[in-house]
């Protein structure tokens, strides 16, 4: 009897402990949004497994803005209950398919909390930049 | 042949224990993911972020919707960078975020930096005579005037709670015409937790 109670508040312990920490998004959202997405077909290369189970990519669209600079979207979702933290890195290339450098570009750090959804919204650093990649890093530090 | 087996195990033994004490210095990619973060201080990536915060927005809302316009037809919009404040408690070359943005601006094709007029005086002094003296044979009345200007500043808020510390530095960015309006600003807000003051080597 003793030993059943006592079981019973270590595993109330546990669970003050550890369910704090997962907190998940509740979202609302227009039933019928009027801005019509133009998809993109991507190119998925997944070498870390555990990464791609936590932190899904749902979908990639483009659009071009009036001066022609390629606008990129890319829908995330935190696939789990707890706070996912991973970096982000875009490459550009231009119209031949070379590689555009610039000093801005930089791995940005993003944290999604559990179950949330997020887009990541970036424009072509210049006019000639017609094509893009993506890298997702687990953070290191 | 015992002596010499201890011999050589010894050898062994020694050869890993000062392979595993030596210092290891490698090269890092300044763009990667993996480098010393510090609490205490802005570091270079966190510049860099910053830049390219700061150069998204003015690309989004300025560039990429032609709202940038030059007071020469057919040339790149003029920039001249004005006074950017540092509010923190460091010494830092304010350079480190403006230079990233003056590239990446200037491989938009759309912004020129001039590099003989800034606060502070020309920041390429030979430059700045060679203009001059081109205007005396040009018989030119005046220097083309800058279309925009750069001004900023960088804030520094230090927080803590129990054994955790926060650092957020806030980068903040104004484009000016020449009629003193800002017509672009933006806010970028970088935020480091740590258990402790943590420093990097």
């Amino acid at each position: 009897m003793k030993t059943n109670r006592l079981l019973f508040l270590a595993g109330l312990a546990v669970a003050a402990t550890f369910l704090p920490g997962c907190t998940t998004t509740n979202s609302v959202e227009n039933a019928q949004p009027v801005a019509q997405r133009q998809m993109l077909a991507d190119k998925r290369a997944t070498t870390d497994a555990s990464l791609s189970r936590r932190v899904a990519v749902i979908g990639v669209n483009t659009a071009d803005t009036p001066a022609g600079f390629l606008r990129v979207q890319v829908q995330i979702q935190n696939t789990t209950r707890s706070v996912q933290s991973f970096t982000y890195r875009i490459e550009w290339f231009d119209e031949n398919g070379m590689a555009i450098n610039l000093p801005t570009n930089v791995s940005i750090p993003k944290t999604l909390e559990g179950k949330e959804t997020s887009e990541i919204v970036v424009i072509a650093p210049t006019q000639r930049a017609k094509d893009f990649r993506i890298k997702f890093l687990e953070p290191t530090n | 042949m015992k002596k010499s087996l201890l011999a050589l195990t010894l050898s062994a033994a020694g050869a890993l224990l000062f392979t595993g004490c030596a210092t290891k210095t490698t090269y890092v990619d300044p763009n990667s993911s993996r480098l010393v973060t510090s609490v205490g201080k802005i570091d270079i990536q966190d510049f860099a972020q910053a830049a390219d915060a700061m150069t998204q927005s003015l690309i989004t809302d300025q560039i990429s919707q032609d709202k940038l316009h030059s007071s020469m037809a057919g040339e790149p919009a003029l920039m001249a960078v004005s006074r950017i404040q540092n509010n923190t408690g460091q010494q830092l070359d304010t350079d480190l975020l403006v230079k990233k943005i003056r590239v990446a601006l200037n491989r938009t094709g759309k912004v020129v930096t001039s590099t003989t007029m800034g606060l502070g005086g020309p920041e390429d002094p030979l430059a700045a005579d060679q203009q001059k003296a081109q205007e005396f044979f040009n018989d030119q009345k005046h220097t083309r005037l800058p279309d925009y200007t750069l001004s900023g500043k960088i804030i520094e808020v230090r927080d803590h709670a129990g054994s955790t510390r926060q650092a957020s530095y806030v980068f903040q960015l104004s484009l000016s015409s020449a009629s003193g309006i800002a017509v672009w600003e933006d806010e970028k807000t970088i935020i480091k937790q740590g258990s402790r003051a943590s420093v990097g080597f």
